[in-house]
């Protein structure tokens, strides 16, 4: 697989006032270069990563890809091979973590089971060595922010796993950390108080302004929440833009068929202008970015990267045909499994809205690609 | 249907039920041995009676119970101190070498038999032992110290008898904690120290329960140490009894000892976990 590191601020629709903002000062973290290697395994292979003051941040890679290594970095459980660390300026590269200024929630909340709520959220002020009196008013005033008032003399274990979640934020913001850390936080709750917590979470963030950095494998999760995702994959980042940007200009195949669904098809590279290239699909002309095809030569067979809500029915000049192999329900909208011989993967997936007439199992259709949001990449020989 | 599932329970339970029935009936010979007259010059025992039991108010006896609660607290104690850094270092050391060395040298104990481990010490702590030869060599000391026979000798050995368990049993308390309970902690800004005495200590505290616990039971039945190290100088309950019931052959008394002594456990066990339960009930 061909992977083209990209760097944020140059390459992926950088706005022009983007250089500016990325100035030094208004950088939270940055990690400069930085290599951590595990035995023979490299973890983290030279990464470079820079998250602005308030900024929300996901790092967003499957298990295993070094997102956690990076978090550890940060917050300086671990300590890089190669490269620097910098948070709010400082290089803290061999600073020890207690001497960081950083908040953690664990995916576990790790709550101290042996005091209660107040003792948990009072902990990093008590260690910092504030009065009393300070605590006290501080650890009240945030328990109130996170609808935890009453719950101050409860141990962890008589609490639900939202509440645990919120004492465990409660306790990483009330030192006012400089970075907030969060290490797939929401894995451990059911859906419907996940998608409560996550909108919960992204606004105490804006309203405190606390730059975070967010680990998750779930790639909705990061779509939803993040001002930018950093994607990353084997040790490397791979892709570091705004979610419309990762979602719609993939920099490589590892990314458009990570992010969201996606089916690939067949196509042929007509022409490349400037920044816009010209492919043909069956009967049908379709532009993508030019990016991943630079350098490629008209008439090459290209793999066309398409999401499910961009097809469309068609009678015209279709893209490509095909033969309804499933229908699946999902309430607001119905999914489509086609068979295409044509198309590079095996199956084609197509999303319609339920209430649309939907063509049954076994019918012929024809498709059509409508938008612009598909991505094309050079063919790999299978 | 019971048995469909579990085909060999029976078979298998055999010889536990055997072995228990066996000390149940030991266990049932001692008690009714405690209530009854020694026939002087006799191994039979005559009728039913008290006095074994008021006669351990004496002076003389109730003293050996007091030493013996008093070396339990101490080993218990002196475990404790000893086994918390070794088990902490043996769960959280990243280098092999370093946990293999403390696995060694923490478990070797156990698999010597007691009475070669006891002789060794003698080796060491008699006054002409190798720790007295030492320090008299590089004239640390004029007069040989006087370790062996007396309650400091004695604990010392006890001690290293109840180390082994009390460290692995405290080792399994530790690896429990979740590192990131002290990571949290770190991450708040405690230092270390803070973190070991405000996280890592307190969720040790069911370990350290059953520590204590099973270092003072264990001690209380001690027989070999106290009697090879304490020379009839430091006799603890088991020494007793071995006297009265094998040097006088009154085996009402000595059965009676024995109960008593269990009694003694049982009940010093209970004050300990009910002083102690602050420290079990931690965790979620």
């Amino acid at each position: 697989m061909s992977s083209i590191p990209v760097d944020a601020e140059t390459k992926v629709g950088a706005a022009p006032d983007l250089a500016a903002a990325a100035r030094a000062q208004d950088l939270a973290v940055r990690l400069d270069g930085v290599t951590k290697r595990f035995g023979n395994t490299v973890a983290l292979n030279d990464a470079w990563l820079q998250v602005r003051r308030g900024e929300f941040l996901t790092l967003l890679g499957p298990s295993g890809c070094g997102k956690t290594t990076m978090l550890n970095l940060v917050a300086g459980f671990l300590f890089p091979d190669n490269g620097e660390v910098f948070i709010d300026g400082a290089l803290v590269t061999d600073v020890p973590t207690y001497e960081r200024e950083i908040g953690i929630v664990f995916q576990n909340y790790a709550l101290f089971p042996h005091m209660t709520v107040a003792s948990n959220v009072g902990y990093g002020l008590k260690a910092r060595g504030v009065a009393q009196r300070e605590i006290a008013e501080r650890v009240t005033e945030i328990l109130a922010m996170m609808k935890l008032a009453g719950l101050e003399d409860r141990k962890p274990g008589q609490l639900s796993g939202g509440q645990q979640q919120r004492v465990a934020l409660a306790r990483a913001l009330v030192i006012r950390p400089k970075v907030l850390l969060l290490d797939e936080p929401f894995s451990a709750l059911d859906k419907n108080l996940r998608s409560a917590m996550q909108i919960e979470v992204k606004e105490i963030q804006r309203k405190l302004g606390v730059t975070t950095i967010f680990v998750t494998h779930d790639q909705s999760e990061a779509l939803s929440l993040s001002d930018r995702i950093a994607v990353v994959s084997e040790g490397k980042i791979r892709q570091i833009g705004t979610p419309q940007e990762i979602y719609r200009r993939p920099a490589n195949r590892f990314i458009a068929s990570f992010i969201g669904e996606v089916s690939v098809l067949r196509a042929r590279l007509e022409r490349i202008e400037k920044s816009e290239a010209v492919v043909q699909v069956g009967a049908a002309s379709i532009t993508v970015p030019a990016g991943p095809l630079a350098g490629q030569s008209p008439g090459i067979t290209v793999d066309l990267f398409v999401r499910p809500e961009q097809l469309c029915l068609a009678s015209g000049d279709v893209a490509l045909e095909g033969q309804v192999a499933t229908t699946v329900y999902q309430g607001d909208h119905v999914d489509l499994y086609i068979d295409a011989p044509a198309a590079a993967s095996t199956r084609i997936l197509m999303r319609l809205p339920s209430h649309d007439r939907v063509p049954g199992a076994g019918a012929t259709i024809g498709l059509a690609i409508g938008g612009h949001d598909a991505t094309a990449f050079p063919a790999v020989e299978s | 249907m019971k048995t469909q599932r579990r085909p060999f329970f029976g078979l298998f339970a055999t010889p536990g039920v055997l072995v228990a029935l066996l000390f149940a009936g030991a266990m049932v010979m001692v008690l009714q041995f405690s209530v009854r007259l020694q026939i002087p010059g006799s191994l039979d025992v005559g009728g039913f009676t008290f006095r074994n039991f008021t006669a351990m108010l004496h002076p003389l006896y109730a003293r050996v119970f007091l030493d013996t609660l008093w070396l339990c607290v101490l080993t218990a104690v002196f475990s404790l101190v000893l086994g918390y850094p070794l088990a902490y270092a043996l769960v959280r050391s990243r280098r092999v070498a370093v946990k293999s060395a403390i696995l060694i040298i923490t478990v070797t104990p156990l698999f010597l038999g007691e009475v070669v481990r006891t002789y060794s010490w003698v080796v060491v702590l008699g006054n002409n032992g190798f720790i007295n030869s030492l320090l008299l060599d590089f004239q640390v000391i004029a007069q040989p110290l006087r370790i062996l026979f007396t309650l400091t000798g004695v604990t010392i050995v006890l001690v290293h008898v109840t180390l082994p368990v009390v460290t692995i049993m405290l080792a399994a308390a530790i690896a429990h904690i979740d590192t990131a309970y002290e990571k949290a902690a770190e991450s708040l800004g405690a230092r270390p120290v803070r973190v070991f005495f405000t996280v890592t200590l307190p969720l040790s505290g069911p370990g350290i329960v059953a520590g204590l616990a099973t270092a003072f039971a264990w001690t209380f039945s001690a027989f070999a140490t106290p009697q090879l190290i304490g020379g009839g100088k430091v006799n603890m309950i088991s020494n007793l009894v071995y006297q009265l019931g094998f040097g006088n052959f009154n085996f009402p008394f000595a059965a009676s000892l024995s109960v008593a002594g269990l009694a003694l456990t049982f009940a010093s066990i209970a004050v300990l976990r009910l002083a102690l339960r602050p420290l079990e009930k931690v965790g979620p």
